[in-house]
């Protein structure tokens, strides 16, 4: 026994002592999956900085979190109602991107974005769409509406899988009745309730995994973001992303720094790093969505610069990105995704 | 109900019942079975897929394991959960010991019900009231110290092995003659001998399966490590669960397997250990 002590003892020293001294440090916080860390070992190199990397499942645990303070990380990536939200609460600080040398190639329909207005906070990273997809061979019809969600055709019917998101669900159903978001008419809301009510009967599932749900065939149609749905097509060609005419969502997660971050000046370098398009590029390569920075499409990869997942056709409708809505219109969505998934 | 009454009434005399030729139980233990392995089963033969689908067969391969073995992401969670783990086994089982011979070694006194419920309390509480407690109130320790490290995810997780790593200890002691211990007494053995070589000898299978629990425990913990964990804390379930909302690759399945096939390892050693003694 004391033999099997001191072993643990010995392991656990020598594991502490191994990290390298670097002189500086960065502390990133991103969801899973999603930094490349051919970049990271970049940022290192040029900086001599060690960055340390953690990763979160959803915008929501980040903010938990974050928000007591005393987190230790420096450099968080929260979605753009996000960071609305974390700019209410004061939870970021004011590093100026706008002020750094590489926001030049920073794409101008990026910067007066309604969560961050003239970018004094924070810088895009990569940004997407959620939409749909469907096999073609399944169903052979248009597939740029979202009836095919709500009021399926037989063949789709028992499906298709949803999102396990509310925002999502409830906002492509408002889209299809053609009314507004954040919405708190009541009447409009009860038929919003009716619609999903009656459209679930004909979903299989309602689940994040997308990818494993349409290559394993259990589903024909799924809800979908744009990269996630290149990368099923990877393995089923014959998906298709739609792009419906009623609208879809747009969403960008971004680069921002915590307020009382410890390494605040290193945490800034990394920003402006990541509004270099080569390096911008080397996420989108990774993580298989667009990033806002203009010049970066020359280093990205042949397949995701021709991907109709990642290329808005002309004849689509803009992506539309939804801020977050009031505490009531919330409570309202609350009651009605709670009666929705019982 | 007619019929429940006369059964009452009237005592029938059986031989022991024989559980295993009950109508239905094969069926029973087979659902169970199949139900609690079949998962990891299937999770196992994909690990060794080509394809980077967890759901669709391709070809055997060994990719994921290199790639799993490679990725610098795996590598440091896998780290930090063995550290936390290790620590907060020894920590844990440690307190526990010293806690079961406290609540069984001594004449009862007031208060004795209320030590045992303070110390099981992290089983009773639930786990997501515990993460938020435990955030809050390391997060004002953390600003007004400025100490941050490993040590806070340690800490958090000794407190909840304390009761898994108890119970197995508590039992065996409850269960141990104390004849052997007064004996020795008699004998004029002091009590600190006493403990080594008798009352401690006897009770480590209890502690060998308290402290197994308690590893096993830590590094299974999700919700609490995920409030604690620091910069550079990610252990090994949290980093699985970051990777879900990016699709989730057979690299995950590969390093399941190879902690499936180290807790299978460590559960023969112990059954192992445990029937040397003998």
């Amino acid at each position: 026994m004391k033999n099997i002590l001191l072993s643990i003892i010995t392991a656990t020293s020598l594991v502490l002592a191994g990290s390298a001294s670097a002189a500086g440090e960065l502390h990133i916080y991103n969801w899973g999956n999603y930094t490349n860390p051919e970049m990271i070992k970049k940022f290192e190199a040029a900086n001599d900085i060690k960055v340390t990397l953690d990763s979160y499942d959803s915008n929501e645990t980040m903010l938990a979190k974050v928000e007591q303070g005393g987190s230790g990380y420096d450099v968080v990536v929260p979605g753009d109602y996000m960071i609305a939200i974390m700019l209410k609460k004061d939870l970021l600080e004011k590093v100026m991107p706008n002020q750094m040398s590489n926001f030049k190639n920073m794409d101008p329909k990026w910067v007066n974005v309604y969560w961050d207005k003239g970018r004094n906070y924070s810088v895009p990273y990569q940004w997407g769409t959620t939409s749909f997809q469907v096999d073609t061979t399944v169903y052979k019809g248009d597939i740029n509406t979202l009836k095919l969600l709500y009021d399926p055709p037989k063949e789709l019917q028992g499906r298709i899988n949803m999102l396990n998101d509310m925002n999502d669900v409830i906002n492509a159903g408002l889209r299809y009745l053609g009314y507004p978001r954040c919405n708190s008419n009541k009447a409009q809301l009860k038929e919003l309730n009716t619609l999903l009510l009656s459209a679930k009967k004909h979903w299989r599932t309602m689940d994040y995994s997308t990818i494993e749900k349409l290559t394993s065939k259990d589903v024909d149609l799924s809800q979908n973001w744009n990269g996630a749905a290149m990368r099923a097509r990877a393995q089923r060609p014959e998906l298709e992303y739609a792009y419906p005419k009623e609208g879809f969502t747009g969403w960008m997660d971004n680069v921002a720094v915590l307020k009382g971050a410890p390494n605040v000046e290193n945490a800034k370098l990394f920003m402006n790093f990541m509004m270099d398009p080569e390096n911008a590029a080397m996420t989108s390569n990774f993580a298989r969505y667009a990033n806002g920075v203009m010049g970066s499409e020359k280093y990205m990869e042949a397949a995701m610069k021709s991907a109709p997942e990642i290329i808005i056709p002309a004849s689509a409708p803009a992506p539309e990105f939804v801020p977050p809505c009031d505490q009531d219109v919330v409570a309202l969505y609350t009651k009605i995704w709670t009666n929705l998934k019982k | 109900m007619a019929e429940m009454t006369a059964s009452v009434a009237k005592p029938v005399t059986v031989k022991a019942v024989d559980l295993k030729h009950q109508p239905g139980f094969s069926v029973v233990a087979w659902t169970c079975l199949i139900v609690l392995y079949a998962p990891i089963a299937v999770l196992v033969l994909f690990s060794f897929n080509e394809n980077r689908s967890v759901a669709l067969w391709t070809r055997f391969s060994f990719d994921w394991y290199v790639k799993a073995w490679n990725n610098e992401g795996i590598q440091n969670a896998a780290i930090i959960s063995f550290e936390v783990a290790l620590v907060a086994m020894v920590a844990s089982t440690i307190m526990a010991t010293m806690a079961a011979l406290v609540t069984t070694r001594t004449a009862p006194y007031r208060g004795l019900n209320l030590a045992v419920t303070i110390i099981n309390q992290p089983l009773m509480v639930p786990e997501i009231v515990t993460a938020v407690a435990t955030l809050t109130f390391f997060a004002i320790i953390k600003k007004a110290t400025g100490v941050t490290g490993l040590g806070y995810l340690i800490i958090a997780h000794t407190v909840f092995c304390i009761p898994f790593a108890y119970m197995p200890i508590r039992a065996r002691l409850e269960d141990m003659d104390l004849s052997l211990e007064q004996a020795a007494a008699d004998l004029y053995a002091p009590p600190l001998k006493v403990f080594r070589r008798i009352t401690l000898p006897l009770l480590m299978p209890g502690i060998m399966a308290g402290a197994m629990l308690a590893f096993i425990v830590s590094l299974d913990d999700v919700i609490i490590t995920l409030f604690v964990g620091g910069p550079g804390e990610t252990t090994l379930p949290i980093f699985i669960l970051g990777q879900i909302r990016r699709g989730v690759t057979p690299e995950v399945n590969a390093v399941s397997t190879v902690f499936l096939g180290f807790s299978v390892v460590f559960v023969t050693l112990i059954f192992l250990f445990g029937k040397n003694k003998k």
